[in-house]
């Protein structure tokens, strides 16, 4: 009985945080071997998002270049992130949904907005709704505004903007955490203008991202700077962690980093502070086994005060947005002919022919037609 | 000069009557005035049926095959004028509300829309019976053509108009027997021909119409004439060229002389011009209430006769209008253009007494030299070669004729896929094929052309010349 009471107290807990699923975007954007760095940066956080419990059908990882099987890989089939070989974020299970020249600016705008052709399969796409918490990871080359794809495209910051605001208002995330790792990052979450959108940089505009260790086996830096502790940071985490989004910011200052990383939450509603890491990282579901049976009438009720307490933004419910649009695929209408001859003309033309006809071939055959 | 000779010659003037009638003995019995009631087709029509049975075989089972898609791409098959996804497109643009000539999209006529908004479903169909009906006007245009040859070669032989040593030239029905049917076949069962119908080209309809004109022509009708061919004029704009041997035809058929002074031509003139230019007026009007605009006039007829459109065909404007400079394009443009209609005057001038074969003539110099001809065109004038089989003993270019047709025929996908898709060649190569296929058709009607006038010669002044004292002589073209 005291455990069915303190079900039925804290059952407001299991609805606090609005999130029901947790998708990750996670994108490398740079080709050639001396980018190492940038594919081990994505395969990390992969690692880590996937160990705290995100599904790889919940990930979407686009790597625009295959390091683990490139010809000047002295251990090929590998991807280490610490010099000395320590850890191998390549490991047997990776899931790689869009790969080498599939990472395009386009490609990415499609998964984040859903605009995808039909015959996309499901393991590439975002089929993200609007109770999804989403985290999005870019990392590669980058400057003032833009970020560079595959070395011969670039994606601005009001693009990206606007693709967020498309999202919003397809109804396909609850909240967004966005992390960028390149120079100049923080230029890139500087135009957002949808709600629920929390964004962290790895150097301010102006300063450059540098990379961490250099491995003299492999011949390149393995690691950017900013990630390499952001892995450290994410190691410590478990599924059950209660570190918030503060101390997430407080990762790689400027004496490790030698660039300042930089966060925006203004236009997050819920309080960082109050936000845990897990809550994007993880896909942390609260199960609670009881024999009992709840009552959720007066959760209801205590639920709809808290949009009103909360102020700005009134969320309208929303019916669930098609993402795979199933129905249109197997049911093809027949195109239906809108136009049609005006009547005056199918009587004048047909007026014209008979007169021919009887003309030419007189007026007896009338009488056999008729 | 020696009596010998003429006494001679008198014998056999006797002999020979004998023997021609001997050998002509048509079946059916002579009327009084030499005019035959309309044969009725059951005596061929085994055969025709056949016929028709194995070209909607043949066409069918391209239809059906995966060649349908690649032959509607081929330039050589179709135009801009004449393409289906166009005709398709345009549909689709008025069902969403557009005008379908907006754009460069469609430029057949409204009345093709018409034709099509209710049979797009049937497409196929439709073609097939296009390419069955210009086959089965044919048959019966060249059928009824020949009746009057040959009647008109009975009175010119008891009227003892042809020179002694001629008679090898003269036809008989027997020879001439099965000329509709192979009319009919050669059209038909032209590899161009069928291309054309499974590309579900329009040009297909442009010959239908073309072939009932000629049909109605012969038959004698004036105002079916007028209305089919202005229809045609509608269509394509050229056949306004055919006016001048529809005319000719017309004032013979009546009987009536190409005399300037005389007002029965003045008035047959006046009559087939006024029936011509109304039905056009008519059909121009209604094509504008179809859509209740204009703007077919400068989609159809401003672009065949400006040619904004350089895609690559077997013509002879695209290579010259893609490098020619912009200030002499209207001038050359002018040119090109009269250079289809200007064969008209000295070749009816030549011609007057033989319409039929001018009408031939005029098809190939339209096929030749229009803005976009496709190979359709070329079959429609390629399909009344039966009906000169005759002239073959002074035919001289057959060889080079057709081995020109068939190399280049079988040079053209080859070399456009060197061009567009191995980029090992580039336009000069295609044009060069493109001018060997229009010479050898150039050589095939100039040639024709020479056989048909000088058996003309030969029938008036005989076949083996003879100088005044009996010694052969030859005679030298300077």
């Amino acid at each position: 009985h005291t455990a069915g009471c303190f079900i039925t107290d804290n059952v407001g807990q299991f609805f606090s945080s609005g999130h029901t699923n947790n998708w990750a975007v996670l994108v490398c954007t740079s080709r050639f071997w001396f980018n190492y760095r940038h594919v081990a940066n994505t395969l990390s956080v992969y690692r880590s998002v996937k160990r705290l419990g995100i599904p790889d059908s919940h990930i979407v990882l686009m790597l625009a270049d295959d390091m683990a099987c490139n010809h000047r890989n002295p251990k090929p089939a590998t991807v280490f992130s610490h010099k000395n070989m320590e850890l191998n974020v390549y490991g047997d299970d990776v899931e790689v949904d869009y790969r080498g020249y599939e990472v395009t600016v386009e490609n990415f705008l499609r998964v984040l907005t859903g605009r995808l052709p039909p015959s996309t399969p499901r393991s590439k796409r975002l089929l993200s709704d609007d109770r999804s918490n989403i985290l999005i990871y870019l990392t590669g080359h980058g400057g003032n505004g833009f970020l560079k794809f595959q070395d011969s495209e670039e994606i601005s910051n009001v693009e990206l903007a606007d693709a967020f605001e498309q999202m919003w208002q397809k109804r396909r995330y609850n909240e967004l955490l966005f992390i960028i790792d390149t120079c100049q990052g923080a230029s890139m979450y500087e135009r957002f203008y949808s709600p629920n959108l929390m964004a962290l940089a790895s150097s301010q505009v102006g300063e450059d991202s540098l990379s961490h260790q250099p491995d003299v086996g492999i011949g390149v830096h393995l690691m950017d700077r900013y990630t390499f502790y952001l892995l450290e940071f994410l190691e410590d985490i478990h599924p059950a962690s209660k570190t918030c989004m503060n101390d997430l910011f407080k990762v790689c200052p400027k004496s490790q980093c030698v660039s300042t990383p930089g966060h925006r939450t203004d236009l997050f509603l819920r309080d960082p502070g109050s936000v845990l890491v897990t809550d994007f990282f993880g896909s942390v579901r609260k199960v609670e086994i009881t024999m009992d049976s709840i009552n959720l009438t007066s959760v209801v009720s205590h639920r709809k005060e808290e949009p009103a307490a909360n102020g700005e933004l009134q969320k309208e419910v929303y019916s669930y947005s098609d993402q795979l649009p199933v129905s249109e695929i197997i049911h093809q209408k027949p195109k239906q002919r809108d136009w049609h001859p005006p009547d005056g003309f199918i009587l004048g033309l047909w007026t014209l022919i008979l007169l021919v006809f009887f003309q030419t071939y007189g007026i007896k055959h009338l009488k056999h037609i008729f | 000069m020696q009596p010998h000779t003429v006494k001679h010659g008198q014998f056999c003037s006797l002999k020979v009557h004998f023997v021609v009638y001997k050998q002509l003995n048509f079946p059916t019995p002579l009327s009084r005035d030499g005019r035959r009631a309309a044969a009725p087709l059951s005596k061929m029509a085994a055969p025709l049926t056949l016929l028709f049975l194995l070209a909607v075989t043949v066409r069918a089972a391209l239809f059906n095959s995966s060649l349908k898609e690649l032959i509607s791409d081929r330039v050589e098959v179709v135009s801009p004028l004449t393409a289906w996804k166009r005709v398709i497109e345009g549909l689709a643009l008025l069902d969403l509300g557009v005008s379908p000539y907006s754009g460069d999209v469609f430029h057949e006529t409204p009345l093709v829309i018409y034709l099509f908004h209710f049979v797009v479903d049937y497409a196929e169909v439709t073609f097939m019976l296009a390419d069955l009906i210009t086959a089965g006007c044919l048959y019966m245009a060249v059928k009824d053509y020949n009746k009057q040859v040959f009647r008109k070669q009975k009175f010119a032989l008891e009227a003892d108009r042809y020179p002694l040593d001629c008679l090898e030239l003269i036809r008989s029905p027997k020879e001439m027997h099965y000329i509709p049917l192979k009319v009919a076949m050669f059209y038909l069962l032209n590899p161009f021909t069928i291309l054309s119908c499974v590309a579900r080209s329009t040009c297909c309809l442009n010959n239908a119409v073309i072939a009932l004109f000629i049909l109605s022509t012969i038959k004698g009708n004036l105002l079916l004439s007028a209305v089919f061919l202005s229809l045609a004029t509608y269509q394509c704009l050229y056949p306004l060229v055919l006016v001048a041997p529809a005319l000719l035809y017309l004032l013979q058929h009546q009987y009536i002389p190409v005399n300037f002074r005389r007002p029965n031509f003045w008035w047959l003139v006046a009559q087939y011009l006024f029936m011509f230019g109304g039905s056009l007026l008519v059909v121009v009007c209604l094509s504008f209430f179809l859509l209740g605009s204009w703007d077919f006039l400068s989609s159809v007829y401003g672009f065949i006769l400006s040619v904004p459109d350089l895609t690559p065909n077997i013509g002879l404007f695209w290579y010259f209008f893609a490098e020619m400079f912009e200030h002499f394009r209207l001038f050359f443009l002018c040119v090109f253009q009269i250079n289809v209609f200007f064969y008209t005057i000295p070749l009816s001038l030549k011609l007057k007494d033989h319409p039929v074969f001018l009408i031939f003539m005029q098809l190939s110099i339209i096929s030749i030299f229009k803005s976009y001809p496709t190979v359709g065109d070329s079959a429609l004038y390629l399909s009344f070669l039966p009906v000169w089989t005759h002239l073959h003993r002074f035919l001289r270019n057959i060889f080079l004729v057709s081995c020109l047709l068939l190399a280049s025929s079988l040079l053209f996908p080859v070399l456009w896929h060197l061009w567009i898709y191995a980029g090992s060649a580039n336009s000069n190569f295609y044009y060069a094929i493109t001018l060997v296929f229009n010479v050898a058709q150039i050589l095939l009607v100039s040639d024709y052309f020479y056989a048909f006038l000088r058996r003309e010669h030969h029938l008036t002044y005989g076949l083996y010349l003879k100088r005044k004292d009996g010694s052969e002589a030859a005679m030298v073209l300077k």
